[in-house]
């Protein structure tokens, strides 16, 4: 098909960057970035505080232009289409490569209506709808903790249960890939493990990318590890060859605490 | 260790200076009641003041009767300020909105500055001014002459400064993480608004409808060169019409003798007050209500 159908590990790649920098006017934030994400797996971005991860992932699926001022080069490939392409809408590429961030952002809704979101404003007719939320809350791990009562206001969930609602909000719309920003850093570690689980589960059907700060997290959940250093790709592979045996002297340092 | 006697227990010991400060603290909170009371005080007492002479001489036949010379009610006055202040802040509403939207979610900070300090000098243009453009604008440049919906369109300049600044602070107000959150769900920017951003800035919005409401209905300057006068109750658009604070204007210059004049004066008054009252309740109650059912839902 194109030169993005690299077959990386065991499935093919779904996404994927060619050269890609971002910048402000005065400086680089991200420079030359080429990185495959297969399909089916979870790929981890670590790297110390301010190297460009939030900025990377954020880039993934366009979010990153809602921020005035900064300037994108090279390519973001969504199986095999450059997602900067001036013909491709923003909102479609949303909807194929869903976001979850730190902090859970429900909205002021219920329950229900927040994991519907995302259905509604695609037009949705009530009947799918209605299955997918389902469908989408049993999909998060949360059926246990909210089926009883769909219609409660979505605030009134404890913080692991929001940061899940909003995995089943960002599922229900069916994407390929979901990007994970840190989604556990602002979660106690009960929750955090809730998370993690889920991820598991997610990656046999979704191509996942995660940011995360906590190296133990990238060896229990990724498949693939990629360390960024100051807005630089260093080094990226299967993760467990990355902690055990990594190739670069900065990544070995990083890894064993020496910085960061 | 001994355990101290209760006397002697830390959490029983006021030294002098926590002593001074919750003295200072009730001292604080009694002082803070005046200008409290500074607020109350004339209102109650303009209220006494004003009831005190529309009452005595109130009937029905002042809400149902046209004036005639000097007797008759102020049926037309108020269906006059009623309409007014429909149309009016129906227009203002809208305007304010949008334009609120606009300057908190669509402008460059360049442009939202100039559209604030913008609606702050609309704010303090002397209504009399306004009621002179009003005049050329929409009586003579028209060709309307004298119109209910020249008056409205007036009153609502008078009142969309109101409306815009607190729609732009309630939509700025919205968290940013809310948009991000409905965008990287593929919305598009107007349904994030429309269903996220809109319900949460709404009671803020509100407050800013019934300050302008109030406004617009104490107003007399921007009617009298806009609205024209009469004593029949308005039949159209664009026919001329009467209200209520040009019924007090009018009437409470009339010579001492015709009492009747004098005391419609005040029961249009009065009728300005209670509906200022009404609207005020009956909307604060709407943007309480939604208020609740947000929080239940918000945090
Ligand atoms: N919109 C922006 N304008 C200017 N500079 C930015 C912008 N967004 C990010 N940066 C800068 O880019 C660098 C990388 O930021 P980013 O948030 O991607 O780092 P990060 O790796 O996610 O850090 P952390 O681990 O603390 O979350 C930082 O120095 C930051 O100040
Ligand atoms: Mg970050």
């Amino acid at each position: 098909m194109s030169a993005v159908d690299i077959p990386v590990g065991s499935g093919p790649t779904v996404m994927a960057t060619r050269g890609l920098g971002v910048r402000t006017s005065s400086r680089a934030i991200l420079e030359d970035i080429t990185l495959d994400f297969p399909d089916r797996m979870t790929t981890a971005i670590i790297g110390p505080s301010g190297c460009g991860k939030t900025t990377l992932i954020r880039t993934l699926n366009r979010m990153t232009e809602l921020s005035p001022g900064l300037s994108i080069e090279g390519e973001v490939l969504y199986r095999g289409q450059n997602i900067y392409d001036p013909a491709v809408s923003p909102v479609i590429v949303r909807q194929k490569i869903g976001m979850v961030f730190q902090r859970p952002v429900v909205f002021p809704m219920t329950v229900y209506e927040n994991v519907a979101f995302g259905l509604r404003i695609a037009k949705f007719d009530e009947e799918t709808l209605h299955e997918r939320v389902i469908e989408s809350i049993q999909r998060a791990a949360l059926w246990d903790q909210v089926g009883d009562d769909l219609y409660r206001p979505a605030l009134e969930l404890s913080g692991g249960q929001q940061q899940r609602l909003c995995i089943a909000r960002a599922l229900a719309v069916q994407p390929r890939v979901l990007l994970l920003d840190e989604p556990t850093a602002s979660l106690d570690p009960q929750a955090a493990k809730s998370v993690e689980s889920l991820i598991t589960e997610l990656d046999k059907s979704l191509c996942v990318i995660i940011v995360t700060h906590n190296l133990l997290q990238a060896t229990r959940v990724a498949d693939r590890t990629a360390f960024l250093y100051e807005g630089r790709l260093v080094e990226v592979g299967p993760t467990e060859e990355l902690f055990e045996r990594p190739k670069e002297r900065l990544t070995e340092e990083y890894i064993t605490g020496r910085f960061g | 260790m001994s355990t101290p006697s209760v006397s002697e227990h830390e959490l029983l010991a006021t030294p002098a200076h926590t002593r001074r400060r919750i003295l200072t603290d009730r001292l604080a909170q009694w002082l803070l009641l005046l200008p409290f009371v500074a607020v109350l005080v004339p209102l109650g007492d303009m209220i006494y003041w004003i009831s005190e002479r529309a009452l005595p001489t109130m009937s029905w036949s002042v809400l149902t009767e046209n004036q005639i010379g000097n007797s008759g009610g102020l049926h037309a006055m108020i269906i006059g300020t009623l309409t007014l202040i429909a149309l009016s802040t129906a227009i203002a509403t809208a305007v304010g909105i949008l334009a609120g939207l606009y300057t908190a979610e669509y402008a460059s900070p360049r442009v939202a500055q100039i559209g604030r300090t913008a609606g702050n000098v609309l704010a303090g243009i002397p209504a009399i001014v306004l009621g002179y453009f009003g005049y050329f604008l929409l009586v003579l440049y028209t060709g309307w002459g004298f119109t209910v919906l020249g008056g409205a369109i007036t009153l609502s300049v008078l009142m969309v400064p109101f409306i815009y600044r607190t729609s732009d602070l309630a939509f700025s107000a919205v968290p940013a993480t809310h948009r991000e959150a409905a965008l990287a769900l593929g919305s598009r920017r107007i349904q994030y608004l429309g269903r996220v951003a809109f319900p949460i800035a709404l009671p803020t919005i509100l407050t800013g409808i019934i300050l302008a409401m109030a406004l617009g209905l104490g107003e007399t300057a921007p009617l009298i060169y806009t609205a024209g006068w009469s004593s029949t109750p308005l039949t159209g658009l664009f026919s001329q019409t009467s209200f209520l604070t040009g019924a007090i204007w009018l009437f409470y210059q009339q010579p001492a003798g015709l009492g009747t004049l004098l005391a419609l004066a005040f029961q249009a008054a009065f009728m300005i007050m209670m509906i200022v009252i009404v609207v005020n309740v009956a909307l604060q109650w709407v943007a309480e209500h939604y208020r609740r059912r947000l929080r239940g839902l918000l945090s």
